[in-house]
């Protein structure tokens, strides 16, 4: 079974981008190890000759095309009216670094 | 920075990633408008910002184009391909996931001819595959903004093979690129607008060396002169640190980071190491269905390719003998071509007409900023140029003043005509002295100081001919007509 | 005038209809039901009053005006709070969403509203419908109307409570892992799960997109069948949805069930409650009286179906709910000063618990090294479960389980994550192979708690499915019982 540690939840809230007191991680790593303990029964079956499912409704066979053509849009007020920080029209937040 | 003589014992390794976005009429999963420049904000669905509720339509038109480009390059369109998401956060991504091609893209394999010296190559691609832009951020002093007008634009990303092993030869491989997403109207191809990003790898290793080094990567690089330079920096940057640490553990001396390229101070700024690997944890998207393409839809797109940067190449050296290089520089450029072959309908001298529409007037233009077919210079003005000095109504000399008396009049604000023809009509300096008494004293006396010169043409050198026309031609300063002074100099040294 | 909330959705429509009720006074009844009776079982977290009072106004000039009138005329319809109403409220039961207003409306409510139904507010559900009980509610605890200390089930608990307590005759939720059934079952009434791409998810706010499915609660099969052929047809705004039209149901829901091949799982059922065991045979007894045959199935691999669910729901939901940033609506946390902190900290104080929980777990199974074991595996055994299903249809036409392995819990009972998961050890299976399921009140406990029936079809039989839940209806009055207080 994979190991999952207080290192384990650390690394995860950074991906997942949520912050976590000692107590939440705490209780955060009790959890997934049980968890993650329940869903390991999943090994006694053996699924070697088996094509992961991806795709549930057997009808569907192939994604669905749209036509080039713009249509109706979401105004700016009406996205702006949810922002919880706008400036200029645009969306404002705090300085970002540089990624490109 | 030791110069390049040291570099023989490298061998640099250059791939490219190129991000094109595909001028569709909207976005790729949502129907927002697909348009660049306008008010922040305004082309926009409840898809490409990330509400919640929102789901992804694949749009027709952006996979028609990838499958063009596809085949333009002669690679394989996968029948199956499918879209997965990309998971990280940044505040230009609408839902903090990418819907990316990763483990199946639409476009596999296929190469790029371009020609470098005279040489031609094939560069080989690895992959393209479809995916949706992210918005854009704009950075101020204490704070930044995001724009979601470019989220959701399509991408297709582009994926050379490292393949390339000098500066010369990614840019040429990027402007070859270009050409083909060009034709076949793929993109607006803009650098500095955005719709045509190169992000290239750059690593070198020991000649013979097995195996490939740390590679840094550099972005921001806004035309292809700046890519050309910027790489060529890197590579002497890396080898300068190899050289300057042979003892050290190579992956400790260049580590894989990502760099900016800085066109004022003409070096590349470190943006970022890589310190861990993204853990994008790709997954196949679950919203959306496999891409299905049949063999009998790409055979009908294939029928719509037009003629492409590569068969323009050949029936120019093959119709037109034009050399390799140029054919390829011309091609190269679509608007470029177009010029070139309006200007044919009015000149037949094709070799000198490429000359001056790719060499002569970008090197004019320069300062402008401009490309020929952007200025009012006219194809049939160049094919007039060209017909007058084919013909000897002027020299090349005086061409290349006529020339500059052209670009002078596009920017005077008196509105001259711009025609050679009208130049040339005000200002009958130009013109070449055909006055037989006046050149022949010149002539009589360069025959007098050259009775080596005189010798050797009667034993047979014609190149001493060719010597005496200079001799000649300097006294004048060009501007004597060479047809005149080959028949004067004849008679007077017949008469010897 | 037999008390409006007594009467069916169709029931009401024909009413409204032959000019017997106005629009105006059926709405008017139930938000007078609301009124007097929500605040005992908080299944409402938001009422429409002037809005549903405007739009049965002017559903009666509509009437009056003799233009042709909606399938749905009349009825009011509270939607699960995870359902997008164009310039409402949406919360998801989230903190994260308290204040957003949805920009646009989901194709369910915009069907409902085409067909002249009466949207009169939102109900309470499990934070991002994560959950069985809506006690993971940011916002309020739901009762269970048959026993106020319990909980409704979840993650629709809010829309099934409602219904129960007749505040309004019918209601949407969605379900995920068994999200309608199981309130349903818990609350003594009819809840449906449609066939995956069925009904549009468009609107809706995704948890586990290859699971998800809008659908119908209410007191009897026929309002389940009229609201379908509404909801079930193909939308161009979602990518997974059927290319298919909408199906007669009404009118074909009274097909005689006789020789009917219905599938019991009995290996999986080894460990039901006595009670529970007892109850579930005697509804399969009623459907040997009506000419149904019984036929053993094997469904033992669902013993793994938890297993999947969590690791694919989990993966899917990590992602779907990254866009929850603080950045472009939402709460944005008024510690944080910078943008890592904009994400860090306003995930951290509007996500509630389960909600984290999930998140880490789906980014966890998807995390470099660990996809190919977890995610990988789950979607394999998921397509062995499909499998199965396949094998086991090919002997039946409709296969019986009970629907939860529990009746109505106490409310704060349950509160190890991982025992509230196995609540969902029958509904499960049916969102992992993508299959109709439809849950109907078939008894009561001793201690008056409703007991559910499921019955589950093949991809595309909701007609059929609905034929033999409605059979049972006609031979029992379970769907009739509303509970003492709120009579």
């Amino acid at each position: 079974m994979a190991t999952i540690d207080k290192a384990t939840i650390k690394r995860l809230a950074k991906l997942c981008r949520i912050a976590c007191s000692e107590e939440q991680e705490d209780a955060l790593l009790h959890d997934m190890q049980k968890i993650i303990g329940y869903v390991e029964q999943l090994s006694e079956i053996n699924t070697d000759a088996i094509v992961p499912c991806n795709y549930v409704a057997s009808t569907l066979s192939q994604t669905p095309f749209r036509a080039d053509v713009p249509g109706q849009t979401l105004s700016r007020d009406e996205f702006l009216k949810n922002a919880p920080a706008h400036i200029g029209g645009m969306i404002r937040v705090p300085p970002v670094l540089r990624q490109e | 920075m030791k110069t390049a003589h040291h570099h023989h014992n490298w061998e640099p390794v250059i791939g490219l990633e190129i991000h094109a976005e595909l001028n569709t009429r909207s976005k790729l999963f949502s129907s927002a408008p697909n348009h660049f420049g306008d008010e922040p904000n305004r082309n926009i669905t409840e898809v490409c910002t990330g509400m919640p509720g929102a789901l992804p339509v694949l749009n027709k038109e952006a996979v028609r184009k990838a499958v063009q480009f596809g085949l333009a390059v002669g690679a394989r369109v996968a029948t199956f391909s499918q879209f997965d998401r990309k998971s990280y956060f940044y505040p230009d991504s609408p839902r903090n996931f990418q819907i990316t091609q990763y483990a199946h893209p639409i476009i596999l394999g296929g190469s790029v001819m371009v020609v470098v010296g005279d040489e031609e190559k094939a560069f080989p691609i690895n992959r393209a595959h479809l995916e949706d832009d992210a918005g854009m951020l704009k950075h101020f002093s204490d704070f930044a903004t995001v724009d979601y007008n470019r989220a959701g634009v399509p991408l297709l990303e582009i994926v050379s093979e490292p393949c390339m092993h000098t500066a010369k030869e990614a840019a040429l491989y990027a402007m070859a690129v270009k050409a083909i997403l060009d034709y076949i109207d793929a993109s607006d191809c803009n650098m500095q607008e955005g719709s045509l990003r190169i992000d290239v790898n750059v690593s070198v290793r020991k000649k013979g060396e097995a195996g490939f080094r740390n590679k840094i990567e550099i972005k921001n690089m806004n035309s292809f002169s700046n890519l050309e330079k910027a790489v060529a920096h890197e590579i002497t940057r890396q080898i300068s640190a190899y050289e300057q640490y042979p003892d050290k553990d190579p992956q400790d001396v260049i580590q894989q980071s990502t760099y900016r390229w800085d066109p004022d101070k003409g070096q590349t700024v470190l943006m970022r190491r890589k310190e861990y690997a993204d853990d994008y944890r790709y997954f196949p998207e679950p919203d959306l269905l496999p891409l299905i393409l049949t063999p009998e839809y790409i055979e009908e797109i294939r029928k719509t390719l037009p003629e492409l940067p590569y068969e323009r190449e050949k029936r120019y050296i093959s119709k037109l003998q034009l050399g390799p290089q140029q054919a390829f520089t011309l091609v190269s450029d679509k608007q470029i071509a177009a010029y070139f072959e309006e200007a044919l309908q009015d000149c037949t001298y094709a070799k000198t007409l490429a000359n001056w529409i790719i060499v002569e007037f970008p090197g004019r233009l320069k300062e402008l900023g401009k490309t020929l077919p952007e200025t009012p210079i006219q194809p049939s003005h160049i094919a007039s140029l060209v017909n007058m000095i084919e013909t000897g109504i002027i020299s090349g000399k005086i061409a290349k003043s006529v020339a500059d008396d052209m670009v002078a009049r596009m920017t005077a604000p008196n509105n001259l005509p711009l025609d050679p023809g009208a130049i040339v009509e005000a200002n009958p300096e130009y013109l070449p002295i055909t006055n037989r008494e006046t050149i022949l004293p010149i002539v009589e006396a360069v025959v007098a100081a050259n009775a080596q010169s005189v010798a050797d043409f009667i034993a047979g050198r014609d190149r001493a001919l060719a010597f005496l026309v200079g001799q000649v031609m300097k006294q004048t300063k060009g501007s004597a007509s060479p047809q005149v002074v080959n028949e004067l100099l004849m008679e007077c040294i017949k008469k010897k | 005038m037999t008390d409006i909330h007594t009467l069916t959705a169709l029931q009401v429509h024909n009413a409204f209809k032959q000019g017997k009720l106005s629009a105006s006074e059926i709405v008017a009844a139930s938000l007078a039901r609301i009124t007097q009776h929500d605040p005992k079982i908080k299944a409402f977290l938001r009422v429409f009053t002037e809005r549903a009072g405007k739009n049965a106004r002017m559903l009666d000039e509509k009437r009056a005006s003799g233009a042709p009138l909606g399938k749905l005329a009349g009825i009011p319809i509270a939607l699960k709070d995870n359902i997008n109403l164009k310039g409402e409220i949406t919360t998801c039961g989230s903190k994260i969403l308290e204040h957003f207003q949805a920009p646009f409306n989901a194709t369910a409510s915009r069907l409902l509203e085409q067909e002249d139904a009466i949207i009169i507010g939102k109900t309470n559900c499990d934070e991002f419908a994560m959950g069985s009980s809506t006690e993971h509610s940011a916002f309020q605890k739901t009762s269970n109307p048959w026993n106020l200390s319990c909980t409704p089930g979840g993650s629709s608990g809010g829309s099934a409570a409602a219904v129960a307590a007749r505040l309004c005759p019918l209601t949407l939720g969605s379900d995920t892992g068994g999200s309608i059934r199981q309130p349903a079952s818990l609350c003594g009434i009819v809840g449906f799960k449609p066939t995956y791409g069925r009904v549009s998810r468009y609107g809706l706010v995704a948890f586990g997109s290859s699971l998800d499915q809008i659908g119908p609660l209410a007191a009897t099969v026929e309002d389940i069948a009229m609201v379908m052929e509404v909801l079930g047809r193909h939308c161009e705004h979602d990518s997974t949805s059927l290319p298919k039209g909408p199906d007669d149901l009404l009118s074909k829901l009274n097909a005689p069930i006789k020789g009917m091949k219905i599938g019991v799982p009995w290996e999986f059922l080894e460990n039901l409650q006595p009670e529970l065991l007892r109850s579930f045979q005697a509804s399969l007894d009623m459907y040997k009286d009506l000419g149904a045959t019984l036929v053993p199935v094997d469904l033992s691999c669902l013993k793994y179906a938890i297993a999947v669910y969590y690791i694919i729901a989990t993966a899917e939901a990590s992602t779907n709910l990254s866009r929850f940033d603080g950045i472009r609506y939402g709460l944005r946390s008024k510690r944080a000063t910078t943008l890592d902190e904009i994400y860090d900290y306003s995930r951290q104080e509007g996500f509630g618990d389960e909600v984290k929980r999930r998140i880490m777990l789906g980014t966890f199974v998807l995390s470099a090294g660990y996809q190919e074991a977890y995610y990988r595996k789950a979607q394999k055994v998921r397509a062995h479960i499909i499998q199965k299903y396949n094998e086991a249809f090919s002997h039946c036409a409709v296969i019986a389980t009970p629907t939860s392995p529990f009746p109505a819990f106490q409310i704060g009972s349950i509160t190890d994550p991982l025992e509230m998961y196995l609540a969902d050890i029958y509904t499960i299976g049916n969102n992992l192979a993508g299959i109709p399921g439809i849950s109907i009140p078939s008894g009561f406990t001793q201690d008056m708690k409703p007991i559910g029936l499921q019955l589950s079809a093949p991809e595309l039989s909701e007609g059929l499915l609905l034929q033999a839940a409605h059979a049972l209806q006609q031979v029992t009055s379970y769907h009739t019982a509303i509970p003492k207080e709120f009579l």
